[in-house]
């Protein structure tokens, strides 16, 4: 026994390695999620009758459901691109030569040691009409002549939102593209350089290709997190003006929370699932095919 | 040239907000709706971090909040490192399937996960402990610091290891001894990840840990406000107080994570 | 003889275990559930009395919560649960109907007595938010109202009378900002972020024009042109510089924070706000501070929207006696006296607002009585959540003008209308 503890045959040594992470998700996400599903199909809120598929229909007809997934995917489209093309460039930045490294690096991921739940707190009071930063610089300038409400115009409040989005979140993505720019051996530059190739190229045809898993992982969870937007549109504006910048997070927050009906609530989390897992599931893919 | 004027616009975009926030710390209340609004503080004063330590036990949210991210990104490592170290090496016929379920278990929102775990944590009797929040922190951190340790285990190329073991090494030898240190960037980055996620975190920690003894950061920053009063300058000293230790914790590791690759391995 | 004293020790031993045993059995701790706002060290005080009183007892009290969102969140998680951990909370005025209807709170009647108790004067309005299908849910503890505030130095300067419907006030305050030719003062402060306090300036100049927005059966009996006028007026208090322009940004601190600094002529906020501008260091308008009833829309009546925090029983809790005991006394006229003279709190007792210890503390509670009569309770329904959420985040875009009064009225009567029928 103890031999095999000493030099376990692959598949014990498989089953001991994936244990502890398959305990825990069990415990805290397996039995959590088939409640979610128990609560979407009953009506745990009310008398617990059996509902059966009614919430689904139910969300489905509901136009509060379509306008959150539209702004949830918008954000996602804007903020996931943005934040990749934020993040390299940062992450190229903190990657060049300086004597001193640390204050390019820090300011790298100083935007992720601010909690969260204040982030968007800090900038909602930038972008305020009297007192906000924004409006104060451009003022100064001379752009305009009376301060922008951003926030209370739906179109405004939503680029505030997702420039808030990049901010915070592009730190995140420079962080794992820059360790997986540390991992690019030199010479393979050095290489390209006696070749004749112009930065671009190297860029091009050395940097990004090297790059592409860490960039893979950097794009799942960052796609992930953006479907599940929460935090800055809630302290920002709330999901105004009206509900132009309510997120499917929001929804579901203000079901479950609000107006403390789970079974709807639940259902939804349902619907942002399969959305995620459509969404990323292209990614894992690609992901699985490296492991090969 | 150029270099530095890039150089710049990182530190202002990065710095900016801290500053800012660094300066409100010092004004006072009604300074704030002076206007035009000003930036550097009319009359510079300490009176906020002293209200923000006396009004509530800043110190011991500070020190709850560090210990519970401390031990959740041990323990996101390790256990993060033993999936993705099977996954990437070991010859499993659902890989994809269980790769895909780890990363899966992120993509339902926490606030709808939340009831089923304080009914869980208080069926254990765990809740007001640290054990409460460190055990789904590891959960939440899993997705993100399996994919990241996954991606470069891969990127590791296996004889190191078979040289190791055809040298008398065990398997779990040659994961901490070869494998570990070589991807030390992936695996700095993971627990960078792992610790300001833990650090970051309100909603569990509102729910599961609510008594002042065991209360963390965030939600203890979100108490100074009240149904009407938000006084933006005792929020601002206490983000201070909350975002130094974090940022002196970046300051001294990103040479690690950044640090390249001098020892061993990796040549041409 | 021995067997007498034997039978006396045998007896005097039984009965002492019996008393011991039942003292120790007695011995029960309570948790009682403050927000960090509600004046968690006044509520201390009233405990150490009680625990003075009743030996038996010790009150725990647990502080979470600021805001009466933070406190939902945290409920909403807890009582989802079931848990028995806490034995009372102070809940916000508007919570009762939707917390009973989902059972999380224990029914008074049997502990404190039925909904007639209310009678005895506590102020009316609470004889509508306590009481829920005729049973009583909630005991008054701290009461709040919205008052208008307003300069008195300068109507005194400008030779303005206290305006008693909103046309007078908007022409007041024209008058006086025009006179001042101060560029930061403002004529009204009013909160039109999508907070709970949004549903209050909705419901004002509602309730100003005589209407009511639900039945006692809480069925919605919403007019639909009364409700477009009031919003109208809003509208156009900002078209003539009255209320500024980003009004939908302004909330209930930020309204503080700009009376005090002397930014504004007017402005509507809760009662909490009186000690703010009479005592901050920092504010400029010590001494300066009037208090006046909200005024009417014309030909209707002064109206305000209460508020304050009230006790209420976990349905979970294991000891729901002893707890009921504790409701009386913290509900009681004396411990409305106590805070009041202590915190300058709203007292939820008429005849606090007269008694001559507590004026001697907080003179203006004599103008704030007829205020506070004139309060009305926002709708109690269990779907409260909702509909506040429906109504202030419509009003708010209202405000910002991204929709108008017809369409969001239309859109509160639809929705709201499914929801309170």
């Amino acid at each position: 026994m103890l031999s095999k503890l000493r030099d376990p045959s692959e598949k014990t040594l498989a089953v001991m390695l994936l244990a502890p992470a398959f305990l825990l998700l069990l415990m805290i996400v397996v039995y959590p999620i088939g409640k979610l599903i128990y609560n979407s199909l009953y009506a745990v809120d009310k008398n617990g009758a059996f509902l059966g598929l009614q919430n689904y229909l139910d969300v489905l007809q509901d136009p509060l459901f379509w306008n959150a997934t539209k702004n949830t995917l918008l954000i996602t489209v804007i903020t996931v691109p943005g934040a990749l093309i934020a993040g390299l460039a940062l992450a190229m930045l903190a990657n060049l030569p300086f004597k001193r490294k640390w204050p390019v690096r820090l300011s790298l991921l100083l935007p992720w040691a601010l909690p969260l739940s204040f982030a968007g707190l800090i900038f909602a009071w930038f972008f305020h009409t009297e007192y906000g930063v924004v409006n104060d610089v451009i003022s100064r300038l001379g752009l305009q002549s009376e301060p922008t409400s951003w926030l209370l115009k739906p179109n405004w409040a939503f680029a505030a939102i997702c420039l808030t989005v990049i901010w915070k979140t592009s730190s995140f993505m420079a962080l794992i593209l820059l360790a997986g720019l540390q991992m690019i051996p030199k010479s393979l530059y050095e290489a390209a350089e006696v070749d004749g190739a112009s930065r671009w190229q190297q860029f091009w045809q050395i940097t990004i290709p090297m790059l592409m898993p860490s960039i893979v992982v950097a794009l799942i969870f960052r796609t992930i997190t953006a479907l599940q937007t929460f935090d800055i549109p809630y302290t920002m504006t709330r999901g105004g003006p009206g509900e132009a910048t309510e997120t499917l997070a929001m929804l579901i927050h203000k079901y479950t929370i609000d107006y403390s009906d789970i079974s709807f609530g639940s259902t939804l989390a349902v619907f942002m699932f399969v959305i995620s897992l459509f969404v990323t599931g292209f990614y894992l893919k690609q992901i699985g095919k490296n492991a090969a | 040239m150029l270099r530095w004027v890039a150089a710049g616009m990182v530190v202002v975009n990065g710095f900016f907000p801290a500053v800012w926030i660094l300066f409100t710390s010092l004004k006072s209340e009604a300074e704030l709706v002076q206007k035009p609004i000003t930036w550097w503080p009319a009359k510079p004063m300490l009176d906020n971090y002293v209200r923000a330590f006396t009004d509530q036990p800043l110190l011991t949210y500070l020190k709850n909040s560090l210990l519970i991210a401390c031990g959740a990104t041990v323990l996101s490592l390790v256990v993060a490192a033993f999936a993705a170290y099977a996954i990437a090496r070991l010859n499993l016929k659902r890989r994809q399937l269980i790769l895909t379920c780890i990363v899966a278990s992120s993509m339902f929102p926490l606030v709808t996960l939340l009831v089923p775990i304080f009914e869980t944590m208080r069926t254990l009797g765990w809740l007001n402990t640290y054990i409460a929040l460190i055990l789904p922190y590891v959960v939440l951190n899993l997705p993100v610091c399996t994919l990241v340790l996954v991606s470069f285990f891969q990127s590791i190329p296996r004889d190191l290891e078979n040289a190791a073991m055809i040298d008398g090494c065990t398997r779990m030898g040659a994961l901490w001894q070869v494998v570990v240190p070589l991807a030390a960037p992936g695996v700095f980055t993971a627990g960078i990840l792992a610790f300001v996620n833990s650090w970051d975190e309100f909603l569990l920690a509102l729910s599961l840990n609510s008594s002042p003894a065991v209360r963390t950061l965030p939600v203890g920053i979100a108490l100074y406000q009240g149904e009407f009063t938000f006084p933006w300058p005792i929020i601002s000293a206490a983000l201070i107080v909350a975002i130094v230790p974090v940022a002196i914790l970046i300051a001294l590791f990103q040479e690690r994570v950044v640090g390249g690759l001098t020892q061993g391995g990796l040549k041409g | 003889m021995k067997k007498r004293d034997t039978l006396k020790l045998a007896t005097w031993a039984l009965a002492s275990t019996l008393a011991m045993g039942s003292a120790w059995a007695q011995q029960t701790t309570l948790r009682v559930f403050v927000g960090p706002n509600q004046r968690p060290d006044l509520q201390a005080k009233l405990f150490e009395q009680y625990n003075k009183a009743n030996p038996g007892v010790k009150v725990e009290v647990e502080t979470g919560g600021a805001t009466s969102e933070l406190q939902r969140q945290y409920l909403s998680t807890v009582l989802n649960a079931k848990d028995s951990a806490i034995d009372l909370f102070l809940i916000d005025i508007v919570n009762p109907a939707q917390y009973a209807s989902k059972g999380w709170i224990e029914p008074l009647d049997k502990y404190v007595g039925g909904a007639a108790i209310l009678k005895n004067d506590y102020l009316p309005v609470y004889q509508q938010a306590n009481v829920i299908g005729g049973k009583l849910y909630a005991m008054p503890s701290q009461g709040d109202a919205m008052f208008m505030y307003y300069r008195k130095d300068l109507l005194t300067k400008h030779g303005v009378a206290e305006p008693k419907t909103w046309d007078e006030l908007a022409a007041a305050a024209k008058k006086i900002t025009a006179a001042e030719g101060n560029a930061n003062l403002q004529g009204l402060s009013i909160q039109g972020a999508p907070i709970e306090g949004a549903v209050c300036t909705f419901l004002l100049p509602y309730w100003g024009q005589g209407k009511q927005f639900n039945d006692a059966a809480g069925k919605l009996t919403l007019d639909k042109a009364a409700a477009v006028k009031g919003l109208k007026s809003w509208l156009d208090m900002m078209d003539q510089g009255v209320l500024k322009k980003n009004v939908a940004e302004v909330t209930t601190p930020i309204t503080v924070n700009e009376f005090k600094a002397g930014q504004a002529v007017f402005a509507i906020n809760w009662g909490f706000a009186y000690d703010r501008f009479k005592d901050d260091a920092d504010s400029t308008v010590k001494g300066k501070v009037g208090v006046m009833p909200l005024p009417a829309m014309a030909g209707g009546k002064s109206a305000t929207c209460m508020g304050g925090w009230q006790w209420a029983m976990n349905a979970y809790g294991k000891n729901k006696d002893a707890a009921g005991k504790l409701i009386q006394f913290l509900s009681s006229k004396q411990a409305s006296a106590f805070i009041a003279r202590e915190g300058s709190i709203l007292p939820v007792y008429q005849s606090v607002y007269s008694d001559a210890e507590v004026n001697k503390v907080v003179p203006w509670f004599k103008d704030a009585l007829p205020v506070v009569l004139a309060a009305q309770s926002r709708p109690m329904v269990e779907d409260y959540g909702q509909v506040s959420d429906i109504i202030r985040t419509t009003t708010s875009a209202i405000l910002a003008r991204t929709k108008t009064p017809e369409a969001g009225v239309d859109e509160i009567a639809s929705r709201v209308g499914r929801l309170m029928r």
